[in-house]
């Protein structure tokens, strides 16, 4: 009955709210208190003009760019520019309800300020069709921005704004949380052995098809090989070793053991035939040599043991007639028809690159929405982590490396740009001279690249001062030096140091950037929101997947 | 239009169809999508909200779409939807938002009809496969939820006051099927202790194979969950319910009583209100107002609220139509204090949720 007295209907300013980092709480302080003001908004007028002066920077005009396009223009925003890289693609108009039909081919930025124009005149947007990377869009870019919105499908990109807005203050530094304050659960990846030898999903096939296209035409990786692996923990040493002997096996493979597959395929101008019988007749050989691994398993079948019954396989479709061509099964003679075809196409089209490599574009994975009575969960904005790797004062991680097996160029790829999302770093040595290891600077570092981290006199404690021009983004990497790492593992990343007297064996390996696809990256989320990163390896797994089947019984209503 | 109480899907798909949805078929198959396809859904009452679910449901690809509301375009209208301008202000909304929502999908077919809901009878509603409705009439919904529940129609309604809005489904007997993850029954042919500890290190799942199940769930109707009888209650099953649900039950009431949603002048009106609902139900109105901030829903639609209610009806009616995947049973609510989104089960049996059997199928044939 106390309740006219108690509650809050007085207007505040939106100052006010935006510094308790608490206006969620106090959402009547955002609204007019009369009805007779400002008939088409439902908050007051100084609100009102905050949204109508604002500057907005909307990164991606994609499924969500459009969803988010049409609210803010609803909500009263009036200075938007928007960018996206993409034209529109026939798949897009299922959801992207601002492109139709016609647009199919242009880019997807123009058009969606069009479409909104359409509807609302008296909107400003500013369309870029174009790559947030480009250093065209640096900080003093950001800087005219109040509020940036990711409407992105990757983490490299989300990674790169964050930089970008810290950069130009668009993020309060230390108020609230980056993107990066929290550590990303490692993107998902498979052992090596399951992906060459033992696949049994049907994930583990499209991973081996990604390793497939960057060993023939994208970046090559020595820790994406698609031939059998002979450092299976399955294989016992002996098995492993005999199957190494068996000379014939070897032989069939034409030596190609020894150069690598790009190599081989590129001297061979990617002789359909030949890729195919290396592929999928003398490595499945090769794989049935271990004969371990098939005691429990299904052995995998060379596409040369019965040729007859394999092109005999009629081409099905999946149960259903639909006769519609993304729901057929293909026989293996269609299979390797679109093998041929597709390594004929992308060899053209590595041809006509620029640099003379192809880049992977996308997967698709299905996710089920896991509905709690909480479907959507309450969030406010965090404080910032002090000892975030981006966000805080002196940024610094902790590189567990042998300096004699790392290359600067290793360094740079893999760890600075691949794991640490910088686009073009210098590094310096922090010896009191600043000896510069490596520059974007023409003639300043050349042939640094190809050196190992000892060679530069870089041992236990040294500082490295990774420097990102574009990002303004300056981080510190402190050298401890190991020798004790897992098989096959160059480095370790620690980014929180008191991780590295707990327990460092149980440092969740950080992966490549296996994908960096966004529904991926919804399922990783949940399984890190289950589960305790560091957990042990042998028993803690099975406790995130047995909360997630619980999570899954709750579907049922 | 409509054929019968199951959606037929006999209509094949045609490989222009199969490219523009691909990506939803790939996430819930051909079946389900030629079960949309060959779906007939009638929405009543134009605004933010039903423009975000006519907008979701004629992107995914249902058969026809029916807009059906005698009102004009206001203000109102303008703040909450893209597809009215300040041009259509005093027509018609249902034909002013007309052309828009065809451009969405030409392979829906679209319609506007101008008359009252209050002059349509049973016949009608019989047409359809699915009735979502946005009102704020209690003896309407009710009456046209009763239609529909005799008829085996699936029915929605919901409605966004400001910041606050909720959501409520009716799907009678409602059969689904829906896949779910086993971990496989591994035991000595699973891989070797080695390899399983790298799976794990790795964060790969164990493996697990998906089986289709078919669920049976029961709705019931509006009226009924009318009439829960709170005061049977436990405090402490009391406090599990949230208290939007009370929220959303006195903004109905006034609005049913004034004839229109609360504005801004309406604010000590609508505290009345809720402690008239409260004191109805044998509750202590406390438990509502020492969280309701009267404001925050006494302002037009907030368009990203429509957004978030519109984006879970739209999809509540496709997974109606699929019969795919469970159906939240039955309110969907959005706590505008908190930003978050519940799903409440209310009804008059207190608390006891329906009986549910699930069968493992090989093929399904619902």
């Amino acid at each position: 009955m106390a309740a006219s007295s108690t509650v809050e209907t007085q207007p505040v300013t939106m100052e006010s709210n935006a510094n308790t980092n608490n206006s969620i709480n106090n959402g009547s302080s955002l609204l007019t208190a009369t009805s007779s003001t400002n008939t088409n908004s439902p908050f007051q007028q100084n609100l009102v003009s905050s949204i109508k002066n604002a500057k907005l920077f909307v990164v991606g005009a994609g499924g969500i760019g459009c969803e988010l396009l049409k609210n803010l223009v609803l909500v009263g925003f009036q200075d938007i520019h928007l960018i996206d890289l993409d034209t529109i693609d026939v798949s897009n108009l299922n959801r992207q309800f601002l492109f139709r039909k016609e647009h199919v081919g242009k880019s997807k930025s123009q058009v969606a300020r069009e479409s909104v124009l359409a509807y609302r005149k008296d909107v400003n947007i500013q369309a870029y069709h174009d790559s947030i990377f480009n250093s065209a869009y640096g900080v003093q870019f950001f800087k005219q921005f109040d509020v940036v919105l990711n409407a992105l499908d990757n983490r490299a990109a989300r990674t790169h704004v964050n930089r970008m807005c810290l950069a130009a203050k668009v993020i309060k530094r230390g108020l609230t949380e980056c993107y990066e304050c929290q550590p990303k659960p490692p993107q998902k990846s498979f052992p090596g052995c399951t992906i060459r030898n033992t696949p049994s999903e049907p994930i583990h096939c499209i991973v081996w098809a990604k390793h497939l296209f960057n060993q023939l035409f994208g970046e090559e990786d020595p820790d994406q090989d698609v031939s059998p692996d002979t450092e299976d923990p399955e294989l016992a040493a002996d098995a492993g070793k005999s199957a190494l002997d068996k000379e014939a096996v070897q032989g069939a493979t034409g030596g190609i053991q020894r150069a690598s597959t790009r190599q081989w395929a590129e001297e061979t101008k990617y002789d359909a035939d030949k890729l195919f019988t290396k592929l999928f007749i003398n490595d499945i050989h090769y794989l049935l040599s271990m004969e371990n691994l098939w005691k429990n398993r299904r052995a995998p079948q060379p596409l040369d043991s019965d040729v007859n019954k394999l092109a005999d396989s009629a081409e099905g479709d999946g149960g259903v007639d639909s006769g519609l061509s993304s729901q057929k099964v293909w026989s293996v003679e269609g299979c390797k028809q679109t093998f041929y075809s597709s390594l004929a196409d992308l060899r053209l089209l590595k041809e006509n690159s620029t640099d003379d490599t192809l880049v992977w574009d996308k997967t698709y994975l299905v996710r089920k929405p896991n509905p709690h009575k909480m479907l959507l969960n309450p969030c406010v904005l965090d404080k910032a982590n002090p000892k975030c790797y981006v966000c805080s004062d002196k940024p610094e991680v902790i590189l567990q490396v042998d300096p004699s097996s790392m290359t600067l160029q290793s360094l740079s790829e893999k760890v600075l740009k691949g794991e640490l999302g910088m686009q073009s770093p210098d590094i310096e040595l922090d010896d009191g001279k600043g000896t510069i290891l490596l520059t974007d600077e023409e003639g300043v570092t050349e042939g640094n690249e190809t050196k190992y981290l000892s060679e530069f006199n870089i041992l236990e404690g040294s500082r490295l001062k990774c420097d990102d021009f574009l990002q303004e983004y300056n981080l510190v990497i402190i050298i401890n030096v190991t020798t004790s790492l897992e098989e096959g593992e160059l480095y370790k990343l620690i980014v929180d140091r008191s991780q590295l007297n707990a327990q460092p064996e149980k440092l969740p390996k950080e992966a490549k950037t296996e994908d960096s696809d966004d529904e991926m990256e919804v399922i990783e989320q949940n399984m890190a929101a289950t589960g305790d990163r560091k957990r042990s390896a042998s028993n803690g797994g099975d406790e995130t997947i047995s909360k997630k089947l619980k999570a899954d019984d709750l579907t049922v209503s | 239009m409509r054929r019968d109480k199951n959606i037929m899907s006999s209509q094949a798909i045609t490989e222009d169809e199969a490219a523009l949805y691909d990506r939803q078929i790939r996430l819930w198959g051909l079946d389900a999508q030629k079960r949309m396809r060959a779906s007939d859904v009638l929405v009543i009452g134009v605004n933010g909200l039903t423009g975000e679910v006519m907008k979701n449901i004629v992107l995914a690809g249902i058969n026809s779409l029916t807009i059906l509301d005698d009102a004009e375009v206001t203000e109102d209208h303008l703040s909450a939807m893209f597809v009215v301008s300040s041009d259509h202000l005093g027509k018609k909304v249902a034909e002013a938002s007309l052309n828009a929502i065809r451009r969405l999908n030409p392979l829906v077919k679209v319609t506007a009809d101008v008359s009252s809901v209050k002059d349509k009878d049973a016949e009608f509603f019989k047409q359809f496969h699915i009735v979502c409705m946005s009102s704020v009439d209690i003896t309407l919904l009710t009456r046209v939820n009763d239609i529909c529940r005799e008829h085996k129609v699936k029915f929605f309604c919901g409605s966004v006051f400001g910041f606050y809005g909720f959501m409520f489904s009716d799907l009678g007997t409602h059969e689904y099927a829906e896949e779910i993850k086993v971990s496989k029954s591994d035991t000595s042919n699973g891989p070797t202790a080695a390899k399983q500890r790298r799976l794990n290190s790795s964060n790969s799942k164990p493996e697990t194979e998906t089986v289709t199940v078919k669920n049976t769930s029961h709705f019931e109707s509006f009226k009924s969950t009318l009439s829960v009888d709170w005061s049977t209650l436990t405090p402490k099953q009391l406090k599990k319910t949230s208290h939007i649900y009370f929220i959303t039950r006195s903004l109905l009431e006034f609005s049913t009583k004034s004839g229109h949603k609360p504005k801004m002048g309406d604010i000590d009106k609508l505290l009345a209100q809720c402690t008239e609902t409260m004191t109805n139900l044998k509750l202590d109105p406390s438990l509502l107002l020492d969280k309701f901030t009267p404001s925050m829903a006494c302002t037009p639609e907030m368009s990203p609220v429509c957004a978030v209610i519109g984006g879970v009806l739209g999809q509540e009616i496709l997974k109606a139509v699929s019969q795919k995947d469970a159906p939240h049973n039955n309110y969907f609510l959005f706590n505008p204090e908190n930003n978050a989104g519940i799903v409440e089960t209310i009804h008059s049996k207190a608390f006891l949720p329906p009986a549910k059997k699930s069968t493992v199928v090989e093929e399904l044939i619902l």
